[in-house]
């Protein structure tokens, strides 16, 4: 069970043949191959990257200019989701972009007020970057990442009449948690936000020492001047932080539901060093635990299918009904609902998501290549390499019996095997 | 303070207690139980409409008389041409045509000033307090929820539109259920075979993979028995005033949902409280257009659902009521936008409301709390009105220890 649980959430699910080569070399090494990125990911280097460019300001609405930058400007952004959601389904392995996606999640910014291509994937290359290594240095090029500054209103904040938006939304969700910090410590920190500007289009940010609050602030525990990474230094360096992102990382790899206390796991995050908190997390004991089962977002959901039957999301007929149907599964990478990131777990597990679930699972199919399942004679066989390809321990009573009805028929075979309670929960 | 705690009942979104959301979140057959068990008449309906974000009171419910509005919000204040005067003293956004329709048909009641006491700026613990109402408390029940653990548990007490379960529909014993919008895709009688065995629980099911085999179950109910209701026509609205321009058919996501309530009301569907949403309310900048845009949604989709409930003959049933997290700071900000606030105007409509009217008093521009309105009016009161006026159980039964409310209802 620890080495299914390890590939679907420090991965994003096998591919064809790697569960059994992990259960069969045994959990540690199997924890040691999964949570060591190699140096050139060969997989994920085969996607090309997305054609973006500077499409420069919205042209006056409705005018002939309008119709053209519109599309260039759609264009863009279903080549960027497609491309992520291509990267994530070939990287060789699947750490990076699993933690590049949880950083999403976690400073969550989306394209509909972005509305540009562009600085959400600088953004996101940012994430990319910054994923496994030291979380100051990602929280210190965060702050004044183009995206966010846009999506939180620091794109203009300037000295005199501050917006705490970027201020408390930093505090509250991307390093301290919320009650960490008082109102005054927002306000005072929303002046030493002042000062920069964006240019939207081109993902670029600027800096106008004269829109600057550069007076003396106090705020949590210090006083001095600040300009916006000086304070993402210092409130990285609270024991709070340290506190925080420990617990953000349980909540969403581990268990939303039973409390974190482990000290443990929250010392090795003491130099904040990322893939040394989560080797803490996977070591600790906490992945054995039966009460500690996560379901899959509808993303990787998603990625783990097109993962396990080797489909490339681009690739599918019409490929902007990808962002569909995720779109009515109510997730969508560069569209998270609100700054503080999808729901998880029983949120995904309802009627709504399941009628959306089973309308993508027939597209899905439709384009896979089922000569492999064919090729495993049609008995319980068939039945266990399904488990394998999937990366699942083994079929409840309940799933195995509907298997065998269908045994003759792949398609069927891998409509259920994704849609079973234990596939789209990682128990 | 203990932040993932702080946070436990907002991971109800979609969820409810842990436990609970387990158990048979069954969507039975909603459209048959309209036949077999139908709401009577004369029967209360509740709907809730969450504006998520924050909205700006004052750009709604708008004090133009008062020289502090102006010069407090110089570039975002609402112009007087874009004003409905209600009183001497008090305005709706432009926008609101169909509110101020409702009003002088004294189908709405305005209650002012209304919040909870030591204001929490952040979103989430705010939208948290709300649902939950029981505020400096870890709850992780909603007021909804607690109602629904007062009544014979039925999934279809109370049904939340979406694709996400709003945590105020999360009770101890019992959760709301969640309809999707949208098509629904229906499976072949072979996979629908599939599927029902696959719902069956399991024995070695944990919570979340015994939810998972629920919602496959629910799935085939709502197939089978709903289809044909979402396809149906909307209730023909037979009260509605001619408005400009004549687009009753706004295509926003609240009039998709509040044409989903109306159909299943009028079939008689046994559902007492409907949840629905619309976000987009936290205007840190380019406030004026945005915010006046989204209450004219506001205004236009519950004025047609009213109509609705007329032609449905539910007119006398149905109280909407409407509220957000918080209200914004009085001064503006340095971006054309206001940041989070406090107080904020709470919206209750129907044929059933004590209408044309302002409950609580008008916050003060002038003496304000670390810039902020103060609280006048606490939403318990109105919530407390909600439960014993609307849905007839003692208001003490959700909210411990509550016991003053605000004469909203007429006395029938």
């Amino acid at each position: 069970m620890e080495i299914a649980r390890l590939i679907h959430r420090f991965g994003l699910g096998p591919k064809p043949g790697e569960f059994s080569a992990l259960v069969s070399g045994g959990l540690t090494k199997a924890r040691a191959l999964i949570l060591t990125p190699p140096v050139v990911d060969l997989g994920a280097n085969q996607v090309n990257d997305p054609l973006l460019t500077d499409l420069g300001p919205f042209p006056p609405p409705k005018s002939a200019a309008d119709l053209v930058f519109e599309s260039a400007r759609t264009a863009q952004i279903l080549a960027l989701q497609l491309w992520w959601l291509d990267r994530m389904v070939a990287s060789d392995h699947g750490l990076t972009e699993r933690l590049t996606w949880f950083w999403h999640g976690h400073w969550a910014t989306a394209i509909g007020k972005v509305e540009y291509a562009l600085p959400m994937y600088i953004q996101n290359q940012l994430l990319r970057k910054n994923a496994l290594a030291n979380f100051k240095d990602q929280s210190r090029a965060m702050i004044v990442d183009s995206a966010l500054l846009y999506w939180l209103d620091g794109n203009s904040n300037v000295a005199g009449s501050p917006n705490e938006n970027l201020a408390r939304e930093f505090m509250e969700l991307f390093t301290l948690g919320v009650g960490a910090y008082s109102e005054l410590d927002v306000q005072t920190i929303a002046r030493a936000l002042t000062g920069y500007n964006t240019v939207r289009s081109a993902g670029t940010v600027t800096f106008n020492p004269k829109k600057h609050d550069s007076s003396v602030l106090t705020f949590l525990g210090t006083a001095g001047i600040f300009d916006a990474p000086a304070v993402s230094d210092y409130i990285t360096s609270l024991s709070t932080n340290q506190d925080h992102i420990s617990r953000r990382i349980w909540f969403r790899f581990i268990s939303s539901s039973t409390p974190y206390i482990n000290e443990t796991i929250t010392q090795s995050f003491a130099n904040r060093n990322i893939i040394q908190l989560l080797g803490a997390m996977a070591t600790s004991g906490a992945m054995s635990n039966s009460l500690h089962s996560q379901s899959k977002s509808p993303v990787e959901w998603f990625v783990s299918v097109c993962r396990a039957l080797n489909i490339r999301p681009s690739l599918l007929p019409h490929n902007s009904n990808v962002i569909h149907y995720l779109a009515t599964m109510g997730q969508v990478p560069f569209d998270p609902p609100n700054v503080g990131g999808w729901p998880t777990d029983e949120a995904w597990l309802n009627i709504s998501s399941m009628q959306a679930r089973f309308a993508f699972s027939k597209y899905i199919i439709a384009q896979a290549n089922l000569s492999a399942i064919n090729a495993v004679p049609a008995t319980d066989a068939r039945i266990d390499y399904l488990a394998d390809l999937f990366g699942v321990v083994g079929w409840t009573l309940r799933t195995k019996s509907v298997l065998r009805t269908v045994l003759n028929n792949p398609a069927a075979l891998i409509l259920i095997c994704i849609n079973a309670p234990e596939y789209v929960v990682n128990a | 303070m203990d932040t993932i705690s702080r946070r436990k009942f907002l991971r109800l979104v979609g969820a409810g207690a842990a436990g609970v959301a387990a158990t048979q979140l069954s969507f039975a057959d909603i459209v048959l139980a309209g036949q077999t068990r139908p709401l009577p008449n004369g029967t209360p309906i509740l709907v809730v409409v969450t504006l998520y974000g924050g909205n700006d009171g004052l750009n709604t419910v708008i004090p133009f008389a008062n020289p502090l509005y102006k010069s407090s919000r110089p570039g975002i204040f609402v112009d007087d041409s874009h004003l409905i005067p209600l009183d001497a003293e008090l305005a709706l956004n432009g926008t609101m045509t169909g509110f101020k329709s409702l009003w002088d048909n004294q189908n709405l009641a305005i209650v002012r000033g209304v919040g909870y006491p030591y204001p929490d700026l952040s979103h989430f613990s705010s939208m948290a307090i709300w649902q939950s109402a029981l505020p400096g408390s870890l709850a992780n029940t909603g007021w909804i929820g607690r109602w629904l653990d007062t009544q014979k548990h039925d999934p279809m007490n109370a049904i939340g539109l979406g694709s996400v379960l709003p945590p105020l529909l999360a009770g101890a014993k019992s959760v709301g259920s969640v309809l999707p919008l949208g098509g629904l895709v229906v499976p072949d009688r072979a996979t629908s075979y599939a599927l029902h065995r696959l719902g069956l629980p399991d024995a070695s099911d944990g919570p979340l993979q015994a939810a998972a085999a629920a919602s496959i179950t629910d799935f085939l109910n709502l197939g089978k028995n709903l289809t044909p209701i979402l396809k149906r026509p909307a209730p023909v609205p037979d009260n509605l005033p001619t408005l400009a321009g004549g687009s009753f058919g706004s295509d926003s996501s609240l009039s998709q949902q509040l044409d989903v309530v109306a159909k299943l009301i009028a079939v008689n569907a046994p559902t007492k409280v409907w949840a629905v949403s619309l976000g987009g309310f936290d205007t840190h900048a380019d406030e004026v257009k945005g915010q006046s845009t989204l209450l004219g949604t506001v205004s236009q989709s519950i004025t047609r659902f009213i109509g609705q409930m007329h032609g449905a003959n539910r007119q006398n049933d149905v109280v909407v009521l409407v509220y957000s997290e918080f209200g914004r700071r009085v001064k503006a900000n340095g971006t054309q936008g206001t940041d989070h606030g406090t107080a904020g105007p709470v919206f209750v409509i129907g044929n059933g409301v004590d209408g044309g009217k302002f409950f609580g008093d008008e916050p003060s521009l002038s003496r304000l709390v670390d810039g902020n309105l103060a609280i006048t009016t606490d939403f318990r009161d109105v919530y407390a009105a909600m439960v014993e006026d609307v849905l007839k159980v003692p208001a003490g039964q959700v909210i411990p220890g509550w016991k003053s409310k605000l004469p909203l209802m007429l006395q029938t």
